[in-house]
This record gives C-alpha cells, sequence and structure tokens, in this order.
C-alpha cells in the first residue's frame, strides 16, 4: 500500500501547482472581465457565465497528460501498470473533487452576490443543494478525465494513422445514429430514448429533477471508461 | 536463486524479429557488459527484463519471481536507460525526494554527496540540465539504490571523460562495497573492458557469446602475415574475421593458441575486446 500511496501522492502533488496557476489565471481573467463589464452596465451584468466548462477544459488536459508524463515516470520507478493505473485513477479522484469543491463554492458565492452569474449546475438544477452541486460536478468532471485519458491511450496504442482513421469513423457513426433517429427510427422509439435520456440527466417526465440519476449516468459512464482504459494500459508499452 | 533468467525470449515488431528467442541468465555479484550494435536488440531487452514492453513469447524470472507486471520485483531491479523518462519540469532535488518515496531502498544522502562530486546543481529542473548532467543525474540515482541489479543503458552518453572515469571508480567502489550485479549496456567497449567480468554479445536479436572477459581475451588473437601465409594457418581453425592491406592479411582468430611452424613469417598478437566484438559483430556469428 505505501508503494501505491507514494505514486498516487505524485501524481497529485505534481498537479497541484497546474491546478494552482490554472485558477490564479482563470479568476484574474474572469475579474477583469467582470470589471469592465460592471463599468459599462452599471453592474447589471458579469459578462461571463458557466467558468466549469473552463475547467472540464483544464481536467481534460490533465488527463491526456495523466499517461503521457505519469506513465512513464513511474514505470521508470518500476512501478507496474496495474499501480500505475490505479495512481492515477486515484489523482483523477482527488483533482475532479477539488476541483468541483473549489467551482461549487465560488459559482454559488458569485451567484448569491450578482443574479446574473449562473454556474453550469445551477442552470440545469437550480442553486438550493450545494452538496449534491459538487457532487454532480466531480462526476462530471471524472467522466471528461477518463474519456481522455482513454483517449490517448488509443492514439498510443494504435498510432496516430489508425486513430485518425478510428475518428473519421466515430464521426460517420455520429451521422448515421443522427440519419437513424430523423429517418428511420418510429417516433415512439426516438420519444422513448430521448425519455430515458432526459430521465438519465435527471429531468423526469413529471417535470421533478432528480440530480442523483445524472450522478449516477456519469459514474457508470466514468467507470466503463476506466474499465476500457485499464484493458488498454494493461497491455501498453513503452515507446 | 539469485539470477535474471531469460527464457525463450522473443520479440517481434511487425516483420522484424527483434529478440529471437533468447535464453541467457545474469548471475547475482557479477559485472556484465552487454555488447551489440546499433539495433541488435540491447535495449529492446532489458526494456522486458524491466517490463517496460512485453515479450511475445518466454519469460523473464528475477530471482525466481515473474517480472512481468511484478511489484515484488520494484525493490530488486533498477534500470537506468539512456532516454529520459523522468518528468522534466522536477527539480533534481525533487526527483530524489520522490525516489526514496518509491523505494525503500534509496541512500538520499549518498544521492547529495555524489551530486556534490559530480558537481550537479540539484535546484536545477531535469530539463534545464545538460545532456551530460542529465546523465550524471540518472546515474547518481542508480548508484544511490540499493537493489540487487542495475542495469545501465549507455550510461556515460554525453559525459566527459573526468565524470566517466568518476562513474567508472564509484562503479568499483559501489561494487566493493555490497555485493550487486551490473550490467553495463554501451558502445564504448574499451572503457569498460577493464571493468566488466562476463560478456555478453547480442547480435540481430540473437545471443552470440557469453563468457568471461579473461577467457574470451586469453582464446581471441590475430595472426598477421603474408596472405598466403595467412590462410594456410587459418585452416581448420575459428577465424572471426580479416583484414587486408595489398599481399599483407591479418586474421581474427578464437581458439587455442598454437606455436608457430619454425622460420614462418606470421605473427600473433593479442586482440583487445573491442576487436573480438567489432569482428564477431561484422559476421554475425561463429
Amino acid at each position: 500500500m505505501n508503494k501505491l500511496k507514494s505514486a498516487v501522492m505524485y501524481e497529485c502533488s505534481t498537479k497541484i501547482k497546474a491546478i494552482g496557476l490554472f485558477y490564479l489565471i482563470e479568476y484574474l481573467i474572469v475579474a477583469l472581465i467582470f470589471a469592465i463589464v460592471a463599468i459599462f452596465t452599471n453592474g447589471k451584468d458579469t459578462g461571463s457565465n458557466i467558468l466549469e466548462i473552463s475547467t472540464v477544459i483544464f481536467v481534460s488536459v490533465i488527463g491526456v497528460l495523466g499517461y503521457k508524463e505519469d506513465f512513464k515516470a513511474l514505470i521508470q520507478n518500476g512501478y507496474t501498470r496495474k499501480y500505475i493505473f490505479t495512481a492515477t485513477v486515484c489523482m483523477f479522484i482527488f483533482m475532479c473533487a477539488s476541483m468541483a469543491l473549489i467551482d461549487t463554492v465560488i459559482g454559488n458565492t458569485i451567484h448569491y452576490f450578482n443574479n446574473n452569474y449562473f454556474t453550469l449546475y445551477g442552470i440545469l438544477y437550480g442553486y438550493d443543494n450545494p452538496f449534491l452541486n459538487w457532487l454532480w460536478l466531480t462526476v462530471f468532471y471524472l467522466s471528461f478525465c477518463s474519456l481522455f485519458y482513454l483517449a490517448v491511450l488509443i492514439i498510443n496504442k494504435v498510432g496516430k494513422r489508425a486513430s485518425l482513421f478510428i475518428s473519421i469513423v466515430l464521426g460517420g457513426v455520429i451521422v448515421i445514429i443522427i440519419a437513424l433517429f430523423r429517418f428511420v427510427f418510429s417516433s415512439e422509439t426516438v420519444h422513448n430514448i430521448a425519455e430515458f435520456s432526459m430521465k438519465a440527466m435527471g429531468f423526469m417526465p413529471d417535470g421533478t429533477k432528480n440530480v442523483l440519476f445524472p450522478v449516477i449516468s456519469f459514474l457508470i459512464a466514468g467507470a466503463a471508461l476506466e474499465i476500457a482504459s485499464y484493458t488498454i494500459i494493461r497491455r501498453t508499452e513503452l515507446k | 536463486m539469485s539470477t535474471i533468467q531469460i527464457k525463450n525470449v522473443t520479440k517481434r515488431y511487425k516483420d522484424i524479429t527483434a529478440l529471437d528467442n533468447i535464453s541467457i541468465s545474469f548471475e547475482f555479484g557479477k559485472i556484465y557488459g552487454f555488447l551489440g550494435r546499433n539495433g541488435a536488440g540491447k535495449s529492446t531487452l532489458i526494456n522486458i527484463i524491466v517490463n517496460r514492453i512485453f515479450a511475445d513469447q518466454g519469460e523473464v524470472l528475477i530471482d525466481d519471481i515473474p517480472a512481468k507486471e511484478n511489484m515484488r520485483v520494484q525493490e530488486k531491479i533498477f534500470c537506468m536507460s539512456a532516454t529520459d523518462l523522468y518528468d522534466g519540469d522536477l527539480k533534481v532535488k525533487d526527483h530524489y525526494k520522490w525516489t526514496n518515496r518509491f523505494y525503500d531502498n534509496f541512500d538520499l544522502k549518498k544521492a547529495y554527496t555524489l551530486s556534490e562530486k559530480f558537481n550537479l546543481d540539484t535546484n536545477k529542473k531535469f530539463k534545464g540540465l545538460s545532456k551530460g548532467y542529465q546523465s550524471i543525474f540518472k546515474l547518481i540515482i542508480a548508484l544511490s539504490l540499493n537493489v540487487p541489479y542495475i542495469i545501465f543503458d549507455e550510461p556515460v552518453l554525453g559525459l566527459d571523460a573526468n565524470h566517466r572515469e568518476l562513474f567508472y571508480s564509484l562503479l568499483l567502489k559501489e561494487f566493493e562495497n555490497g555485493k550487486k550485479t551490473f550490467i553495463i549496456a554501451t558502445h564504448l567497449i574499451e572503457e569498460v573492458s577493464n571493468i566488466i567480468e562476463e560478456i555478453v554479445l547480442i547480435d540481430e536479436g540473437k545471443i552470440l557469446l557469453q563468457e568471461s572477459v579473461e577467457s574470451l581475451l586469453e582464446k581471441g588473437y590475430s595472426v598477421s602475415g603474408l596472405a598466403g601465409d595467412v590462410d594456410r594457418y587459418c585452416e581448420n581453425r575459428n577465424v572471426i574475421g580479416f583484414d587486408e592491406l595489398g599481399s599483407l592479411k591479418i586474421a581474427y582468430v578464437l581458439g587455442e593458441k598454437t606455436a608457430l611452424p619454425q622460420g614462418s613469417n606470421l605473427r600473433i598478437s593479442a586482440m583487445n575486446l573491442q576487436k573480438v566484438f567489432v569482428k564477431m559483430t561484422e559476421k554475425g556469428g561463429w
């Protein structure tokens, strides 16, 4: 366990500086925008909303770097792929939970003082439960981390040319799915799928909202992506 | 059994066989020279031993423990690689700190002492070091780790002559202090010839020989003279190569030295390790 703890600590501590820099730069820019917009609108507008999107981009980048940098460093130090994968997942959870906490606190505080600022969670589910806000954001970030981690593992495994081919195929699949929904599936099937998707995101047919459903949905998606990542990383070789 | 055992290891990259059914062992308490030309398969085998890549067939055992994906061997083996696997943004002292956490047997104090000996600035980031100092940093990590098997892949890359000498003397001191196995993969054969006890020669993915340096040098010699005389001498002998200059010829032979016939114009000379290596890999086998 000590070995795993060291690997987790290594992965987390090498990201803390980057997270600090990210928030420093982000909120400096946001403060500047807020100030300029406040001057020109007499404080009626904020000029910026849903700052969580920039965190999504950041955690996605970390998802990529989680493989590129840490895999090399840990394999140099004799770690097995199983340990490296476990340490990376722990780091993702730590990072996403911490950033979700910061974003929840700051987002809700800004919204409290200025109703014209909206958070992503607030727009979708309201502002009445900060804990669920944090939990939802954590699993939301986690699924993006996992997605990009899987993507970089696939690219590393199959090479650039094959990755390009896969992305073209994926694009094609999306076009086919859209066509299936528009021209092939019956309206009842489309309605059922839409209803299921809405439920998965917590929007019930009776108009109520259940935040635990999207939390579970993102958890399942994240877990599926991580399982896929593990099946790849366990056969990944150093290049 | 205290050895690194490589059993029937094969590794292919598409249509290239990088390692072809290799079986060798590195015994505990020796300094090995792991030699081969570029692309011979040295790094491939090293990477398989330290679990960085996988063999298509065969297995590696370290003290009878399978090395593939096994944390139990982490405290047994370390590989100082020519490739940079360290985080370039971390300072040298931070790398020391983390290595100390990753391994139970890392001597942090020794790492700092060696840094002073090599004049390595531990406050510098890894990426800020010159190529030579990056090698020095990796050497210091390897020398400060108290694990039984240490592999050096091109250890003196970019090091000046003084630092190379310092490294070799520290390596020998380390070997005298506590028994370890050092495997040195290098192209600088003559530099390591006085240090290594045993040589493993690899070419085109196959092991050409594994023998002690002493016995190899004992049975390796060259015969020079007129081409016809040399050719006659070489009949039924294990000749690993020739050099020709006009009517003169030099034959490189492995085997028991026999006395030259009386009145012969031939001359027998000793052969150095580098010559044995060059001639054996030129021929591609014996």
